[in-house]
C-alpha cells in the first residue's frame, strides 16, 4: 500500500482485513503488516508509511513485493498526481509489478478526478477504484482485483 | 589466562547488548528454513521457532524476501505491537535476521510526524477555505449585483409607473378643481346635483377624493421602492413645524368630519419656532399616522399630541379604534400587509414607509395596541432649533408685474390646466411644446420665468437647460416633471434648474415656487 500521507493506506487496510474504520488521522511510521485470505490466496499486506513533502518512500520496504496498491485522496488534488512519482520509485526498486489504484475518499463532497488524470492511469494500463475506506465502497473489489492480477501475473 | 579472561568479557559485553537493545534474532539456510533462533522471539510476538521448520510459517515479513540480499527494515510492527528493526544479513551458507526494539526511535518519530503531517494538512484545509471563500465572495458580489439591477429595475419600473399616473391625475385633479370652482359662481339653485350640498350626491368630491386617494397611493409605491433601494434622501431645513402640524390637522378634518370621529390636536408648540427638519417627510409620516388612526376608526377620536422638549419633538398619535392584536402586531410592520378589514385597506405600505421615514430622521417608531382598546402611535425626532428669517412663499414683495412665464409642456391637458390656472391669477403665458421650441422661445422674447417639463419630444427638458446654459441665459427655470425620483430632479438641478415642482401641482404650488425663485 503506498501512496501520500493520509490519504488512507491504513484505513484501507484495516477496512478490508477487520472491517473497521476510525475517523481519527494517526500517520504510520515504518511499515504495518497484515494478513488477509483472498480466495485461498494469503495476501501479506504491508502498510507503508505514506510519502510527505520531508521524506520519500522508503523503498526498502517495497523489496519483496508482489503487487502494489496505489493509493491517493481523490478530494487532494496533489495526491492524485503524486502517483506517478511514486510509481516510478516502486518500478526503480522492484520493476513493473501489478498495480492497482485506489482514487480514495470517495464518499466526500470535494471528491473529484480530472479527465486528465484518467486519461494518464489509462495509460499506465492500472485498474483504477473509486474506493471509501470509510463506507467500505469498492475496497473488497479492489483488492480482489489484485489478487486475481498476481494470480495470473498480468502486469 | 588472557584469551579466558578475553572470552569473558565478549560474553558479558554480548549479553548486556543483547539485553539492552533487546536483540533477538534467527538464522535460516538459502532455502529458508530455520536453522537457529533466539527464545526471545516471542517477547515481539512471535511463535517459538523450531529448527528445520519454514519460516514463512512463523514470521509473516520474511515471505517474498529473498535470503541472498541484505536489507533494512528501519521500523515495522512487530505483532506484539512493539515497533522492531530489522536486519537481514545474508551470508554464503545462511541468512541472519536481528531484530532489535525500535520503541524509542518509533515514538519519537511518530510524534514528529504526526505534528508535521497535521499541520500540513492543516494548510492545505486554510487554503481550500481560502478558494472557497472567494468563491462564495465572489458569489455573494454576483448575488449582490443581481439584486441591486432588481432593485434598480423595481425603482425604474415604480417610478416610470409613477410617472404614467401624475401625468392623468394632474389634468384630472386640475380640472376637477376649476370645473368646482366654475361651478361655484352659478348658483346651486340652478345645478344642485352637480354642485351637490348636504341632500344631494357630490359627483365631483367623489372624483377629487378618488384622485387624490390613487395619487397617494402611487405615491407610497414610489417612495417604498425608493426606501428600499436608499435612495431617499432627507432634506432638513429651517422648518415652522406648528405651521406642519396644522396642515397635517386641516388636511384631515375633513376626513374626520364625514365619520363620527373627532379628531383633536394638541399642538404645544411655539408659534414662531423653527426646526431643522425635513417638513415633507414629517408631513407624509403624520398624514399616514393620523390617516391611519382616522381611516380605521369608526367612532370615538383621534388624538394627536405634539410637543417640543428642548430640541426633541415628541409626537403622539391616539386613536379610540378597535385596536390591533398581538399577533397582527407583529406584521402591520411588514410592506403589503393588510389587515382584515380589506374595505379599509390601501397599498399596505403607509405605516412600513412611516417607520423608515422615522428612523432615516433620527427617530423610532413605537406602536402600542390592544383589541378593543384603541391604538397609540409615537415617536421622537431631533429638531435642533434656529432663527432665520421665513422663506418668501407668494408673490408679494417681488415688483415685476405681472409676471411673464413661459410653459413648455407637451402634453395638451395639463398645459391649458396650467395656463388658465395661471392667467386666472393675472400672469401672462407663453407655452410651446418641446424644449427646441422653450430655447427658441426664450431666444425672441424675455421671460421672468420658464416652467419646464422634462419628458418632451424632439428636446428633452434637460436638453433645453444643457442649451440654455450654453447660451448663457439666465431665466430662471422651474422643473415642473411627473418625475419625483432624487436622481431626476438631482440631474435638473446640476443643470441649473432653480426650483422643481413635482406633479401634480397646483397654482399655489407655482405661485410660491416664483415667489421663492423670483425673491
Amino acid at each position: 500500500m503506498v501512496g501520500d500521507f493520509s490519504v488512507g493506506k491504513t484505513s484501507l487496510t484495516q477496512k478490508f482485513v477487520n472491517n473497521v474504520f476510525s475517523d481519527k488521522y494517526l500517520t504510520t511510521i515504518g511499515v504495518k503488516i497484515d494478513t488477509a485470505i483472498v480466495a485461498d490466496t494469503k495476501l501479506i499486506v504491508w502498510d507503508v508509511a505514506g510519502r510527505d513533502s520531508l521524506s520519500p518512500i522508503n523503498a526498502s520496504y517495497l523489496v519483496g513485493a508482489a503487487g502494489v496498491v496505489l493509493v491517493c485522496d481523490g478530494s487532494r488534488a496533489s495526491t492524485v498526481s503524486d502517483l506517478l512519482d511514486i510509481w516510478n520509485t516502486v518500478t526503480e526498486r522492484i520493476g513493473v509489478v501489478p498495480a492497482v489504484v485506489a482514487l480514495n475518499k470517495a464518499d466526500l463532497p470535494e471528491w473529484n478526478i480530472s479527465d486528465e488524470m484518467y486519461a494518464a492511469f489509462d495509460k499506465q494500463s492500472w485498474d483504477v477504484f473509486p474506493t471509501s475506506a470509510k463506507e467500505g465502497d469498492n475496497v473488497k473489489e479492489m483488492f480482489e482485483k489484485l489478487v486475481n492480477k498476481l494470480s495470473s501475473q498480468v502486469v | 589466562m588472557n584469551n579466558t579472561v578475553d572470552v569473558i568479557v565478549q560474553q558479558k559485553i554480548n549479553e548486556q547488548l543483547f539485553q539492552k537493545l533487546e536483540l533477538a534474532y534467527f538464522c535460516v539456510d538459502h532455502s529458508m528454513r530455520v536453522k537457529d533462533a533466539s527464545d526471545n522471539l516471542i517477547d515481539y510476538g512471535y511463535e517459538p521457532i523450531r529448527p528445520g521448520s519454514d519460516i514463512e510459517d512463523h514470521i509473516d515479513f520474511m515471505i517474498g524476501l529473498d535470503s541472498h540480499t541484505e536489507l533494512d527494515l528501519p521500523i515495522v510492527a512487530s505483532p506484539s505491537g512493539i515497533p522492531i528493526s530489522v536486519s537481514l544479513l545474508p551470508s554464503e551458507n545462511q541468512l541472519t535476521v536481528l531484530i532489535v526494539n525500535a520503541s524509542t526511535q518509533a515514538d519519537q518519530r511518530q510524534l514528529l510526524q504526526q505534528k508535521a503531517n497535521e499541520n500540513e494538512l492543516l494548510v492545505f484545509q486554510q487554503k481550500k477555505l481560502m478558494v472557497q471563500l472567494e468563491q462564495a465572495s465572489l458569489e455573494l458580489e454576483k448575488k449582490n449585483m443581481q439584486l441591486e439591477e432588481a432593485s434598480r429595475l423595481q425603482t425604474s419600473f415604480l417610478s416610470g409607473v409613477s410617472h404614467e399616473f401624475r401625468t392623468p391625475l394632474t389634468s384630472i385633479i386640475g380640472y376637477t378643481n376649476l370645473v368646482k370652482q366654475d361651478l361655484q359662481k352659478v348658483s346651486q339653485e340652478l345645478v344642485p346635483r352637480i354642485v351637490g350640498n348636504d341632500d344631494s350626491p357630490n359627483y365631483l368630491r367623489a372624483v377629487q377624493r378618488s384622485s387624490k386617494h390613487l395619487l397617494s397611493l402611487v405615491e407610497n409605491l414610489l417612495d417604498h421602492g425608493k426606501l428600499d433601494s436608499n435612495e431617499i434622501v432627507i432634506r432638513p431645513k429651517a422648518t415652522n413645524i406648528l405651521e406642519v402640524f396644522e396642515d397635517v390637522e386641516l388636511l384631515l378634518k375633513p376626513l374626520s368630519n364625514t365619520k363620527q370621529v373627532e379628531l383633536r390636536a394638541n399642538i404645544d408648540l411655539p408659534p414662531k419656532a423653527l426646526a431643522v427638519l425635513d417638513d415633507s417627510r414629517l408631513r407624509q409620516c403624520l398624514i399616514n399616522l393620523v390617516g391611519n388612526a382616522v381611516k380605521f376608526t369608526d367612532i370615538g377620536s383621534v388624538t394627536l399630541d405634539a410637543s417640543l422638549t428642548g430640541e426633541v419633538l415628541h409626537v403622539t398619535v391616539e386613536d379610540t379604534g378597535p385596536g390591533i392584536s398581538q399577533q397582527d402586531l407583529e406584521k402591520i410592520r411588514l410592506p403589503f400587509w393588510q389587515g382584515s378589514d380589506t374595505g379599509k385597506a390601501g397599498t399596505g405600505l403607509g405605516l412600513t414607509i412611516t417607520e423608515r421615514l422615522v428612523e432615516l430622521m433620527g427617530g423610532e417608531l413605537l406602536i402600542k395596541s390592544e383589541l378593543g382598546k384603541g391604538t397609540v402611535v409615537e415617536f421622537e425626532l431631533p429638531a435642533p432649533l434656529v432663527y432665520l428669517d421665513e422663506p418668501a412663499n407668494s408673490l408679494e414683495g417681488i415688483p415685476v408685474k405681472p409676471l411673464r412665464i413661459l410653459l413648455a409642456e407637451d402634453d395638451t391637458d395639463i398645459a391649458d390646466l396650467v395656463c388658465m390656472m395661471l392667467i386666472e391669477r393675472g400672469i401672462e403665458v407663453d407655452r410651446v411644446e418641446n424644449g427646441a421650441l422653450a430655447v427658441e422661445a426664450l431666444k425672441k422674447g424675455r421671460y421672468d420665468l420658464v416652467l419646464m417639463d422634462i419628458h418632451m419630444p424632439i428636446m428633452t427638458g434637460y436638453d433645453a437647460l444643457a442649451e440654455l446654459n450654453a447660451r448663457g441665459d439666465t431665466t430662471p427655470v422651474v422643473v415642473m416633471s411627473a418625475s419625483a425620483v432624487d436622481a431626476d430632479k438631482a440631474k435638473a438641478i446640476e443643470l441649473g434648474c432653480r426650483g422643481y415642482l413635482v406633479k401634480p401641482v397646483d397654482v399655489d404650488d407655482i405661485i410660491g415656487m416664483a415667489g421663492q425663485v423670483l425673491s
